[in-house]
C-alpha cells in the first residue's frame, strides 16, 4: 500500500455513496462537457480550409426575401471570386410532417454546386448522371442511409412554399460534413413548374480564392448592391451559419449561465458527500493523527480524496458527452445544427480541470476543519 | 520554569527515566464550568518498565496517557518525554516525533475499516523512509510477534474482536517505537482475548524492552504490569 492507494480505497469505501457521487458529477460534467464543445462548435472553431474560401450573399432584409438571380454574374466578375453557385430553400413535404422526415432541400445548378463544395465528394459517373436529368436528386449519404434511399429511387417532395410537388430519382449520393445533410436538385425544375421562381435566388453561396480575399470580397459584393432594390448582406460560411444561431437569442448568456449553475451545483453536491464523509470519520482522523500523519497530509488526503471522485466523475462525464454528441451531430434529426460540435482533447482538459476544482473546493473546509481537530477531540467522537 | 527543565534533563541522564511529570495538571474549561482532570501529578517512568495506571472513570488516567504521548497538553507543569519537551514542537515536528517514538493502543481498537491486518499495520510506516520491502518486513514481524501472520489479508470485520486488537498492537510497535501507551487495550474484549493480549505486551515489555503504560480499572490486567500507580479525582496516589 502507499498514500495514493489509501486515499482510492478511502474514496471508494462507501460505494454507493460513491457511486452516487460519482454518476452525479458525470452527469453534470456531462452537461458541461457538452456546452463547451457547442460553445466551442459554434464560436471558437475555425472553419475547414474549404469552408473558410466559401462566403454566402443573401438578401439584406431576411432571408425570406429572394435576390435577382443576375446578382450571380455580377458577383462572379468580382476579382478572387472563383465559383457562385445559387441556393434555394424548397421546404417541401416528405411523406409527413414527423421531424425524422424533415431535411433540408436545396434548388440549386448541378453543374457548379460541386465546385463551390470542394470538399464534397461524389463519383464522377453520378454526378454526370445528376446533371444531365432535370428532375435528378444528389443526397448526403446519411440521409440516404436513413431513408434507405438508393439510385434511382423515387423520392416525392410536397411543394409548401411553391405550388408544385418536386418528384424527383435519386442520381447521386455524396459524402459532406454533417451540417450538410441535405438533398439538392436542379433549380430549373421548380422554375419550370412554377413561373414566379424563375430568374430569383434565396442566397449565393461562392468560392474565393484566398481567405484573406474574404473580407474584401464581402464589402465589394454589398457595395455593389448597396443602392439595388434588392441589398445584400455578404459574410463567411461560419458567420452565415451563426447567424441561424443567434435567431434562439443570446446563446453565449445561454451556455454561460447553464454552465455556471451546472457547475455550481455539484459543487453543492460533492460538497455535502465530503463534508459527511469526513465527519463520519472523525475518530479516524483522531488516530492518523496519534500515528504521526501532520495536519497537511490530512487535508491533502482528503482533498484528494474528493479530487479522485470529482475526476472519475468528469472522465465518465466527458466520455458521455462525446459518444451523446457525436450521435446528435450525426442525426438527421438535428439537421446539421450541431455539426461543428465535437468533444476535442482541449474541452476533455477543461472538463476535467473543472471537475478536479470541484473536487478541490468542495472538500477544502471540511477538509481543513479536519486537519485541525484535536486529537482527543477526535477520539472522544461518537459518530 | 526553564531550570526546571534543565534539572529534569539532568535527571533523566542519571536514571534513564524516559517519562517524568513534575506538578502537571489539567484543567478543561467547559462554558463557565472548570474540571480539574489531573492536579499536580508528579510522576517518573523508568525505561523498560511496565507501568499500570489504575482508578475509577474520570480520575485522570486517559488525560495522563494522552499527555505523554503528546496528544494533549498540561495546563500547568512540566512533562518530558524522552528527554523532550514535545509540547515545544511545532506540528510536523511533534506528529514524526509521536510516529518515532509512541506506539498507541486503544480501547476500542480504531482499525480503518476498508484496510486489511496488513495495510493496517503499514499504516504508521507510510510516513517512514522505508522501502516497500522494508515495510513488509516491519509489518510482518509485527504480525508474527502478535501471533497473526496467517491473518493478513482479513479486514477489521473479519476478525475477532481479540485479533482486532492484536493487529491494533502490532500496528502500535511496526514502528519499533520507545513507549507503547495502552488505554484500557482489554475494556472491550472477553477475558479469553483479554490474557492474549496482555500476554503480547508483557512479551513486549521483557523480550523486547518496550516501556509500556497502561491504563486498566481492571486489577486481572494490572498484575501484568511491574507496578501500579492509582489515580483518584486527578491526584496519583502515594505508593
Amino acid at each position: 500500500m502507499n498514500l495514493p492507494s489509501f486515499i482510492a480505497k478511502n474514496a471508494f469505501r462507501n460505494k454507493r455513496r460513491s457511486l452516487l457521487t460519482v454518476l452525479s458529477i458525470s452527469f453534470s460534467l456531462l452537461l458541461l462537457t457538452m456546452l463547451i464543445s457547442i460553445w466551442r462548435g459554434f464560436y471558437l472553431d475555425e472553419p475547414s480550409p474549404d469552408a473558410a474560401l466559401r462566403i454566402i450573399t443573401r438578401h439584406r432584409v431576411s432571408l425570406a426575401f429572394m435576390m435577382p438571380i443576375f446578382y450571380r454574374e455580377k458577383i462572379r466578375a468580382i476579382p478572387g471570386v472563383l465559383q457562385v453557385v445559387p441556393m434555394n430553400w424548397f421546404g417541401g413535404k416528405y411523406k409527413d410532417d414527423k421531424p425524422e422526415n424533415m431535411f433540408a432541400q436545396f434548388g440549386t445548378d448541378p453543374e457548379e454546386v460541386f465546385k463551390v463544395h470542394r470538399d464534397w465528394k461524389v463519383e464522377p459517373e453520378q454526378l454526370a448522371a445528376w446533371q444531365r436529368d432535370r428532375a435528378g436528386a444528389a443526397v448526403e449519404r446519411k440521409l440516404a442511409d436513413k431513408h434507405l434511399w438508393k439510385l434511382g429511387d423515387r423520392i416525392v417532395l410536397i411543394g409548401n412554399i411553391y405550388a408544385v410537388n418536386a418528384e424527383l430519382t435519386v442520381r447521386a449520393i455524396f459524402d459532406a460534413d454533417e451540417a450538410w445533410q441535405a438533398l439538392l436538385f436542379n433549380q430549373t425544375y421548380v422554375e419550370e413548374a412554377v413561373p414566379y421562381a424563375k430568374g430569383r435566388a434565396g442566397i449565393f453561396a461562392m468560392l474565393v480564392d484566398s481567405p484573406d480575399a474574404v473580407a474584401r470580397i464581402s464589402g465589394q459584393i454589398d457595395e455593389m448592391f448597396k443602392n439595388a432594390p434588392q441589398p445584400t448582406k455578404t459574410e463567411s460560411e461560419k458567420a452565415f451559419q451563426l447567424g441561424f444561431v443567434a435567431m434562439l437569442g443570446n446563446v453565449k448568456a445561454f451556455i454561460l449561465s447553464i454552465g455556471l449553475a451546472v457547475v455550481f451545483a455539484i459543487l453543492l453536491v460533492s460538497a455535502n458527500t465530503m463534508a459527511m464523509s469526513i465527519r463520519e470519520r472523525t475518530r479516524e482522523v483522531a488516530l492518523l493523527k496519534t500515528l504521526g500523519f501532520t495536519r497537511g497530509s490530512i487535508l491533502s488526503m482528503f482533498v484528494g480524496e474528493s479530487v479522485m471522485l470529482a475526476v472519475f466523475g468528469g472522465l465518465l462525464g466527458a466520455f458521455c458527452a462525446r459518444w451523446l454528441l457525436s450521435a446528435a451531430a450525426s442525426s438527421p434529426a438535428m439537421g446539421g445544427f450541431l455539426a461543428g460540435a465535437k468533444v476535442t482533447a482541449p474541452t476533455l482538459i477543461v472538463s476535467l480541470l473543472v471537475a478536479a476544482l470541484v473536487g478541490l473546493l468542495s472538500a477544502f473546509v471540511p477538509s481543513y476543519h479536519a486537519s485541525k481537530l484535536k486529537i482527543v477531540d477526535g477520539l472522544r467522537h461518537i459518530g | 520554569m526553564s531550570s526546571m527543565t534543565e534539572d529534569l534533563k539532568k535527571v533523566a541522564t542519571g536514571t534513564r527515566s524516559i517519562v517524568q511529570a513534575r506538578s502537571i495538571s489539567k484543567v478543561f474549561r467547559r462554558d463557565s464550568f472548570e474540571v480539574t482532570a489531573l492536579d499536580k501529578v508528579n510522576l517518573d517512568i523508568a525505561e523498560g518498565e511496565f507501568l499500570a495506571l489504575m482508578g475509577p472513570s474520570g480520575s485522570g488516567k486517559t488525560s495522563l496517557l494522552n499527555m505523554i504521548a503528546a496528544i494533549d497538553q498540561p495546563t500547568s507543569g512540566e512533562l518530558l518525554v524522552l528527554g523532550e519537551n514535545v509540547f515545544r514542537f511545532g506540528d510536523k515536528e511533534i506528529a514524526r516525533w509521536r510516529n518515532e517514538h509512541i506506539g498507541y493502543v486503544f480501547q476500542t481498537f480504531n482499525l480503518i475499516p476498508v484496510l486489511t491486518a496488513f495495510e493496517n499495520v503499514e499504516l504508521p510506516l507510510l510516513l517512514t523512509r522505508l522501502t516497500r520491502s522494508e515495510r513488509r518486513d516491519h509489518v510482518m514481524t509485527a504480525l508474527k510477534l502478535v501471533g497473526l501472520e496467517d491473518r493478513v489479508d482479513h479486514l477489521p470485520k473479519q476478525l475477532s474482536g481479540g485479533q482486532e486488537q492484536r493487529v491494533a498492537i502490532a500496528r502500535a510497535i511496526a514502528t519499533d517505537p520507545t513507549i507503547i501507551l495502552a488505554d484500557e487495550p482489554t475494556g472491550d474484549l472477553d477475558s479469553h482475548s483479554a490474557t492474549e493480549v496482555l500476554e503480547i505486551l508483557k512479551r513486549l515489555n521483557h523480550d523486547h524492552h518496550k516501556t509500556i503504560v497502561m491504563v486498566t480499572h481492571d486489577p486481572h490486567a494490572a498484575a501484568y504490569a511491574h507496578s501500579t500507580r492509582d489515580l483518584e479525582k486527578g491526584m496519583l496516589l502515594p505508593v
